[in-house]
């Protein structure tokens, strides 16, 4: 959503760019396992690196370029990533938790409710990077500098703005953020090849909500999870999967640009 | 023509779009340093694609710059992408799409301030001189530049581009739907700033009426060429220039100037 934001590009391997951020954490655990923290902090900063990479190396000549061709190219990328991450971790299952040597408590929320801690944990991070990328968007120089490129890229750099430098950030940004969800998924709830699945419900959610809008992705993945967990609760679990997807073809139809999007941002995919 | 060295210079440019379309067929221009020059013509005449031709252009616009220099003082700028031009210090005022409709006045404003420049304060305070240049931005810092009039988009434009204290200053139909009043207003504030900073402008205009009165020199255009040039005062005399740009005599037909030019020599031939 971040990269869409700033360069109009669907970032279709996100998904796996989350697992890849689980796979490290994995790795790094087996090779400091004496510093769980340190496994922690250095599989999020090499997410982020991840993302500078592969602009640098792989988005930055799509610039300019049909913004449909820099999509396919990141579809092409995450069934790459993924045939990597099979041959490089197997398809195995792994539980980081336990290999950090930690335990995943559950804690009674009251009215018979309980979460475990990395539930927990996951909503509160949630909400500290929602704050942390609106007030990064809406105060900060760069996070201006992104919404201009986002909107009119020609008049952005005809105004001094570095286009290779924003998408670069941009990139890096979202891996960081994709990582960070992908660690925490993986410490609550193990790891395998099919958790790419959950960075492809992110896209109904953030349909919903309005591609581009940030408060439109919270609201839209609110709306997402509520009807998955209906569904779970009066149909069948077995249908928990298909369900975002049933909610966004729903949406398509009603109001394609999503909540918060605008009828214009629809023409320019 | 002018002693001193050109800030801005073209040579026999040649632009092409799409790899196919020739729009502009080798033109040479000259902007001397603290002048306002003034580039006429009529519609689809190449104005913007010179102007487009100096800031850069970027792979989706598929246009480049085949043939010919372009020098910005020492410096060859052709074919350089849009935001190293604009760090040289050559701003643009696009003739559309000229500001982030999606983002508030101050925040346009905002996006523009350049990188060099460190420290909330001091950009703080490029932002106020623009909103001390055009007072009436000030008051609607807070609102969607989407939402503003004409004029007031045009000076957000222009503000934008002085904020970065450019050298040269690319102005594109600045009159474009604005009321003649105001276009004298804005008009005026460049004069203004040329005397007090030695600002040099580059602007393209259709109408020549008030561009000649405050340019020092003029190049007119047709068809992807430069077809005539001179001093302000030189034009603003010169019969053709009178009927087809500036409305006076002339029937109400008015063909190209080139087309004329055809018909006077097949006339001093045949008649
Ligand atoms: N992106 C483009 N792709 C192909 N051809 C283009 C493109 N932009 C402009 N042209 C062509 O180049 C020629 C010159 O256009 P340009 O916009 O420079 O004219 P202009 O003098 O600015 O006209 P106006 O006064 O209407 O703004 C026109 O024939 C136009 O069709
Ligand atoms: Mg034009």
């Amino acid at each position: 959503m971040l990269i869409y934001r700033v360069s109009r590009v669907l970032n279709l391997a996100h998904g796996e760019l989350m697992m890849l951020a689980a796979y490290i954490l994995i790795s790094l655990t087996t090779l400091l396992g004496s510093h769980p923290v340190g496994a922690l902090a250095g599989a999020v900063a090499l997410s982020l690196l991840v993302g500078l990479v592969l602009y640098v190396v792989l988005m930055r000549r799509m610039t300019g370029e049909l913004v449909i061709a820099a999509v396919l190219v990141t579809i092409a990328l995450g069934i790459l990533l993924r045939g990597v991450m099979v041959l490089g971790w197997t398809g195995r299952t792994y539980h980081p938790m336990q290999q950090l040597g930690w335990e995943n408590k559950a804690i009674a929320l009251g009215g018979g409710m309980t979460a475990s801690t990395v539930a927990l944990a996951t909503v509160g991070m949630a909400v500290l990077l929602y704050c942390g990328l609106f007030a990064f968007f809406q105060f900060t120089q760069w996070g201006v500098r992104m919404r201009a490129v986002g909107e009119n890229p020609l008049l952005a750099s005809q105004r001094g703005i570095a286009l290779h430098a924003t998408y670069a950030l941009a990139w890096a940004l979202a891996t960081l953020t994709g990582g960070l969800a992908g660690i925490l998924i993986a410490l609550d709830s193990g790891l395998d090849t099919t958790m790419a699945v959950v960075g492809l419900k992110a896209f109904p959610a953030a349909l919903v909500g309005g591609l581009g809008s940030l408060r439109g992705a919270v609201v839209g993945s609110m709306i997402v999870a509520a009807a998955e967990v209906l569904a779970i609760h009066y149909i069948d679990p077995l249908v928990s999967d298909v369900v975002p997807f049933v909610v966004l073809i729903v949406m398509l139809l009603i109001r394609p640009w999503g909540l918060f999007g605008t009828e214009e941002e629809i023409e320019r995919v | 023509m002018n002693a001193a060295a050109p800030l801005l210079r073209l040579e026999q440019v040649e632009v092409v779009y799409q790899k196919v379309i020739t729009a502009v067929h080798g033109v040479s221009l000259e902007v001397p340093a603290g002048q306002i020059v003034v580039l006429l013509g009529a519609n689809g005449a190449g104005k913007t694609t010179t102007l487009r031709a100096v800031t850069g252009f970027l792979g989706s616009d598929d246009a480049r710059v085949t043939d010919g220099k372009i020098w910005f003082e020492a410096h060859a700028i052709e074919n350089c992408p849009p935001h190293t031009v604009a760090a040289r210090g050559i701003a643009l005022v696009p003739e559309r799409r000229k500001v982030f409709e999606t983002l508030t006045v101050l925040e346009n404003l905002q996006a523009a301030v350049p990188s060099g420049i460190r420290g909330r304060a001091a950009r703080r305070e490029r932002i106020d001189q623009v909103f001390d240049q055009f007072p009436r931005l000030a008051p609607a810092r807070g609102r969607l530049a989407g939402y503003l009039s004409g004029g007031e988009r045009q000076m957000l434009a222009m503000g934008s581009a002085l904020i970065g204290a450019p050298r040269l200053l690319l102005v594109d139909e600045m009159s474009l739907g604005l009321a003649p009043r105001i276009v004298e207003e804005l008009l005026e504030r460049l004069v203004a700033l040329k005397k007090a900073l030695g600002l040099t402008v580059l602007l393209v205009e259709q109408s020549a009426h008030l561009a000649l009165e405050v340019a020092d020199y003029g190049y007119i255009m047709e068809s992807g060429r430069v077809v005539l040039d001179g001093t302000a005062e030189r034009l603003r005399g010169h019969g053709d220039v009178q009927e087809f740009y500036l409305g006076m005599g002339g029937g109400p037909d008015r063909r190209s100037y080139r087309d004329v030019k055809q018909y006077r020599r097949s006339r001093r031939w045949f008649g």
